[in-house]
């Protein structure tokens, strides 16, 4: 019957699947303009030479580990507003991805530091110690989430993750306040410190990470659906 | 590779190698959950329900 098979296409057709698709077209594209652009057009700084084109993506990456916190907090808060487990789901992903990040955002920067510093490492920068101890607060979580089960495991989590936000303005301004001249700051109020045609490249390696971030969540968020759907499932058919 | 260019190779080499790890867990994932849509499957078999296979025939 025609109607029984619109109705199967229909029921088979994953929530958020076109969403991650689009997303994931789009995040391809903006990676591929942007690795084009920071390598082939962007102009070589006069000062740090080649080794300045780790700027674009490393920056980037870090200013969207920090808005997947942000989600997270936003979800944390949320979650308990609602209690709805889809807010878990979405604090859970962001916070993984936030950390993804952030990790290459720790390596990246001591390959820059070695190669500009000749060290991977300084332990007296503000801003290089306030975003490891962000790190490792966002790495508890998931100790957290392990250590307890169902119900208490959304309710800590979402706690956890609104409070693990504080951290992220104290590395964000920690830089600001300490004026190290190790880790210098690009962006003040008056603007960004540096020419118009690395800041087009850099808002774009910031899109392109941007759209990969939404991707992955998305993908995230489809798998995690579908597990819990199918333990669903699977409880009901125990029970029957 | 001369004036620090590894350097800038070794970290968009991370950068890609990273993500393409955490692109490979989440199909490692999708197959775990293709194993157990099988399970179910199965089970359903066994209680006597026959599961549509979809119309991929």
């Amino acid at each position: 019957m025609p109607s029984s098979t619109t109705e199967k296409t229909r029921s088979g057709r994953v929530p958020g699947a076109r969403a991650a698709l689009i997303w994931g077209v789009i995040a391809t594209v903006l990676v591929t303009v942007a690795t084009v652009g920071v390598f082939l057009v962007a102009p070589e700084d006069a000062d740090q030479g080649v080794i300045q084109r780790i700027f674009y993506f490393h920056v980037a990456i870090a200013l969207v580990s920090l808005v997947a916190f942000a989600v997270a907090c936003v979800a944390g808060i949320l979650y308990l507003r609602t209690r709805s487990a889809r807010w878990d789901d979405v604090g859970d992903a962001a916070i993984r991805l936030g950390m993804l990040f952030s990790v290459l955002v720790v390596i990246t920067g001591s390959i820059w530091a070695k190669a500009s510093w000749g060290t991977w490492w300084v332990w007296t920068d503000p801003r290089l110690v306030t975003y490891l101890i962000v790190v490792l607060i966002y790495a508890a979580y998931f100790v957290l989430r392990s250590s307890v089960d169902d119900d208490r495991r959304m309710r800590y989590a979402a706690i956890y993750a609104i409070a693990g936000f504080a951290s992220v303005p104290l590395s964000f301004y920690s830089v600001r306040v300490a004026n190290s001249f190790v880790h210098p700051v690009v962006f003040t109020r008056g603007g960004a410190a540096m020419p118009g045609s690395m800041l087009f490249w850099f808002v774009v390696s910031v899109a392109a990470m941007l759209a990969l971030f939404i991707a992955l969540l998305e993908v995230e968020l489809i798998g995690r659906r579908t597990e819990r759907a199918l333990r669903r499932v699977a409880l009901a058919l125990e029970n029957a | 590779m001369t004036g620090g260019s590894q350097y800038v190779v070794a970290a968009y080499a991370v950068i890609w190698f990273l993500v393409l790890a955490y692109i490979v867990m989440l199909g490692a994932r999708s197959a775990r959950v293709s194993r157990q849509v099988e399970a179910i499957s199965r089970l359903l078999e066994r209680k006597g329900i026959a599961p549509d296979d979809g119309g991929d025939e």
